[in-house]
């Protein structure tokens, strides 16, 4: 339990370094949003008046802590830009899709890897290995955008199986068909770069516990393959693999980002770009929060996790 | 960073890069391959293209067709303009070929300044280790956590679009990723001897770090260069994409901005796309390329058994009859000749000692039994049969039955014998819920039963622990339970006190003793210690070589040992009867190769009775007689052992 603690404390610790960092940065852009907001025939008092309202009088740590403490209450401030909106009517609106294009991604990703890791890993060598080996060598070199490029182009526009582009999504309790059909090559784009991460170390990892003592006493036990794969070897040999995912987390927000500028998704990413570009800092600084704590929560999951398969480290007194 | 994370090792590269240093095998030439030679034919036309761009006829890329009418609007590729025309009549080769510029340069500035701050962050991380390590362990730990796009994305917001703020943007976010590559292999090589060796002549920290520690580093670094250089390409491309790069044209923009004709024009963004993916890609197979030369080779091999002819079948009521068995195991150096026409046979209640140097092949022979090699590509020839059944050539169910059913084995090494993530319970239980028509509460009880058989204190709570919660005598009494879970008719022990305690072997070696006498099983003992079959085995067979050299009823193995490094064997056992300042004899040398086994007697080089004869004709036996040996010159009662 003292080791959660630890990983909890630490990834809390992320959280405030992430948080503050960000929130650092954007006072350093130029440009004063309480003048922006203000309109342009605005007296030095209604400004100030404003930057009151919007909180943004006070020292840098002071209006970091006043934020945070509204952040607690999902109060994230009002978006600058787009008015009478606040930044959590945003996020809310946005969140679902990007978070439902990772969780595919990720189901995707871990769907295909696992069996050809599988089937690579018990033959070295075979065509099914190297086949596999260097399409995942070959994913590894197409950045999500350039993937999703010819994704769209092949079965999107040269086959018309998938649309190229998200439109109008709707709810995946409302159509989960038309949903699913519409996110599926943003999803599948996403994931096929993770597949090639996951099945090369899996792949290795199974490899080297297929070498082990109490594999090959499965094996003269006369157990049967398939058994041998999944029961005994898959798992010990997955402590890695589990890590990767964790770690990928965080690159997988990033893979989302560009996907749904490619798809046109209406995400948690478009929303950052364009807050981004129109310097509506309240909304970035609520995305950045949100995002950290997934990311938290997430990697936080992939410990417990991590601690399930491996009882060794459950056990671990540290 | 997560835009500069996902590398194409993944985690692995910092493991790889330890393993290699760990193992790396000097003397094995390693080659770069065609791909590489390709991959650098691409970097460098790309290089040559981005630098001489201005000489070469390549046109203006901002220069508009509409104007010149050299290009059309949407012009498809051809001889006129290789990638074709953008939506404004842009020659798109000229325009990709400018875009290699800036990949160009941001690749190799940020490589390099990265580079350097990365691993002078991580070689005093890793050699100095303590607060320093813990420290920069920490903060790279959290770098490599942070949303990096979204940073990137408020630093872009805030300091604008200039080269110089990618630069040092890039820069400092690629750092930690080679930090821990390099803490990783500094970690590994500051345990190697010649940096003990350095540190114990005196050398200072900066000098073992710069004159033993770098030049090893090196190697690593630059093979993750090649991909850190892709990674970057990679990372503006993003931004440029999402519309938050440079001020200038890019590959990541061409390929953003035909992305919306995708529909009708797709060679607007397919081609720079290609053109990005294929750099990319030679990167990091030149890159890889260079961790191929100092990483240890994969298992190439395919895993295959193959079986040969057959020798004679038993007579019947033998449990295990071998007859002239080869096993050969099929290596890139060449195949292993790991058991070399060897017979064997055993009744029930019989207990066979099989006694040879590591090396020699015993363990093979059990291997050769049951058929578990691992991912070696292994032909068996000859005859395997246990209770009847052949063992190679035999319905793949009749085997698995057979070896489950007739078939325990306990192994060299409790600690990794048993399955680290999985229950005891689980583990003994397997083989009879696979196995037999057991209900599951049936086999816990018979589990629990068979724990108490083998001395397992409190084997209720023993049931729902995991191997690690066991000592290393316990964890052999597991395997040993899990061996006899279905009542197994053959016994195949594989040096089962080797890995265990003094106090601990002789507690295993009786209890197996027991177990194989009250069950009438048959049981094979291998081990190098002649001392461990003295009481405990009917007959012995010395092993060398691949080959039984010797073999007959242990009283006599002992009294009267006629092979000469039987003999041997035996002087070099300690002995209590003898005085004490008697010395102990060592064999001099080495075991034979067995990829080429010498021609004639396979302990010639080592004997010391050899004559001309030994190197050329190999000795033969009359391996029915109940006592026989392969010696063209047996020691005689003279010679015998005193023992």
């Amino acid at each position: 339990m003292l080791i959660f603690v630890q990983r909890l404390g630490r990834l809390i610790f992320v959280f405030f370094v992430v948080t503050f960092v960000t929130f650092f940065l954007l006072d350093q852009a130029p440009g004063d949003p309480a003048e922006r907001f203000a309109g342009l025939n605005a007296t030095p008092e209604v400004i100030e008046g404003i930057r009151a309202e919007l909180g943004l009088n006070g020292s840098l740590l002071e209006r970091y802590l006043r934020w945070l403490g509204n952040a607690v209450r999902f109060d994230f401030g009002d978006s600058i830009v787009t008015r009478g909106f606040s930044s959590w009517d945003l996020i809310r609106e946005s969140l679902p899709k990007t978070l439902e294009l990772m969780v595919l991604a990720e189901i995707m990703a871990i769907g295909i890897a696992v069996p050809l890791a599988l089937a690579s890993a018990r033959r070295p060598g075979s065509f099914i290995d190297k086949a596999s080996s260097s399409t995942a060598f070959g994913l590894l070199a197409l950045p999500a955008f350039v993937l999703g490029i010819y994704m769209s182009f092949i079965f999107g526009v040269k086959l018309g199986w998938f649309p190229t582009i998200v439109d109008n999504l709707p709810g995946l309790n409302d159509d989960p068909l038309d949903n699913l059909r519409q996110m599926f090559l943003p999803s599948l784009t996403l994931a096929l770069n993770l597949v090639a991460v996951y099945l090369r170390l899996l792949r290795s990892d199974l490899i080297e516990t297929l070498q082990e003592d109490y594999v090959m006493l499965a094996q003269a036990r006369g157990l049967s393959e398939r058994r041998i794969m999944w029961r005994h070897v898959l798992r010990p040999s997955s402590l890695n693999f589990t890590t990767a995912v964790g770690l990928n987390i965080a690159g997988l927000i990033g893979g989302a980002f560009i996907i749904e500028v490619l798809f046109a998704i209406n995400g948690m990413g478009r929303l950052v770009i364009q807050s981004v570009i129109l310097e509506d800092f309240n909304v970035v600084a609520a995305v950045v929060a949100i995002l950290t704590v997934a990311y938290v929560m997430m990697n936080f999951l992939v410990d417990v996790l991590y601690s399930i398969l491996d009882p060794r480290i459950r056990h671990a007194t540290r | 960073m997560p835009l500069v994370e996902p590398g194409p090792t993944g985690l692995k590269t910092e493991t790889e890069a330890v393993a290699a240093i760990g193992h790396g095998n000097p003397g094995q030439k390693r080659r770069l391959g065609l791909t590489f030679w390709l991959s650098a034919g691409w970097i460098f036309t790309l290089v040559f293209l981005a630098l001489f761009r201005d000489i070469l006829p390549i046109r203006d890329p901002d220069e508009l067709g509409i104007r010149t009418r050299e290009v059309a609007k949407f012009e498809s590729p051809g001889w006129n303009a290789f990638f074709g025309g953008d939506g404004q009549g842009r020659d798109m080769f000229a325009r990709a070929v400018q875009g290699a510029r800036p990949a160009l340069i941001l690749g190799l500035t940020v490589t390099i300044i990265g580079g350097i701050l990365g691993s002078a962050v991580g070689v005093t991380s890793g050699y100095l280790r303590g607060k320093v390590d813990t420290v920069t362990t920490i903060l790279i730990d959290i770098a490599l956590a942070f949303p990096g796009l979204v940073l990137l994305i408020s630093v872009r917001a805030t300091f604008g679009n200039s080269m110089f703020v990618f630069i040092v943007l890039f820069s400092l976010t690629s750092i930690p990723g080679y930090a821990r590559i390099v803490r990783g292999a500094s970690f590994a090589l500051s345990e190697r001897d010649f940096v003990d060796a350095a540190e114990a002549m005196g050398a200072t920290k900066r000098r073992i770090i710069l004159r033993e520690l770098a030049p090893n580093i090196a190697l690593p670094v630059l093979s993750f260069a090649f991909i850190g250089f892709a990674l970057v390409i990679v990372a503006e491309g993003g931004l440029a994409f999402i519309g938050l790069s440079l001020d200038q044209i890019t590959w990541g923009k061409l390929i953003a901005d035909g992305a919306g004709d995708i529909d009708k024009h797709a060679h607007v963004a397919l081609l720079p796309a290609t053109v990005m993916f294929l750099t990319i890609l030679a990167f990091n197979l030149v890159g890889d390329s260079m961790r191929a030369l100092y990483s240890p080779r994969e298992v190439a091999t395919q895993r295959r058994l193959r079986v040969g002819p057959m020798a004679n079948t038993g007579g019947g009521d033998e449990v295990l009859y071998i007859d002239d068995l080869f096993t050969a195991l099929h290596t890139p150096n060449g195949d292993v000749h790991a058991v070399d026409g060897v017979s064997l046979s055993l009744k029930a209640g019989e207990a066979l000692g099989v006694v040879g140097e590591s090396g020699s092949g015993k363990t093979m022979i059990l291997r050769s039994i049951v058929g578990a090699f691992a991912l070696a590509d292994v032909t068996r020839t000859g005859t395997v049969e246990v209770a009847g059944v052949d063992m190679l050539r035999a319905e793949p169910a009749d085997i698995k039955r057979t070896l489950g059913t007739q078939i325990g084995m306990v192994s060299q090494n409790p600690l990794t014998a048993l399955n680290p993530v999985r229950l005891i319970e689980h583990q003994i239980t397997e083989p009879m819920l696979v196995h037999t028509a057991m209900s599951k509460s049936e086999a816990r009880a018979r589990a629990l039963e068979l724990m108490q058989q083998v001395g397992i204190p409190a084997p209720e709570r023993r049931l729902r622990e995991y191997p690690h919660q066991l000592s290393g005598g316990m964890r052999q009494r597991v395997t040993i339970a899990i061996a006899l879970a279905n009542e197994p008719a053959l016994l195949l022990a594989d040096e089962p006190t080797t890995a265990l305690d003094v106090t601990v072997q002789d507690q295993i070696l009786r209890l197996l003793s027991e177990l194989q006498r009250d069950r009438k099983m048959a049981m094979v003992l291998v081990t190098h210690d002649l001392a461990v079959v003295k009481g405990f085995t009917d007959r012995v067979a010395i092993v060398y070589g691949g080959e039984v050299i010797e073999s007959g009823p242990t009283e006599q193995i002992f009294n009267n040992p006629r092979h000469r490094y039987t003999v041997a064997l035996i002087q070099s056992m300690p002995n209590l009867d003898l005085p004490s300042h008697c010395e102990l004899t060592t064999i001099e040398g080495t075991p034979p190769s067995l990829i080429s086994p010498p021609r004639g007697c396979r302990f010639a080089a080592r004997c010391p009775a050899a004559q001309d004869i030994c190197n050329t004709t190999p000795p033969s036996a009359d391996e029915a007689s109940e006592h026989w040996f392969r010696c063209h010159f047996p020691a005689g009662d003279d010679a015998k052992g005193n023992a």
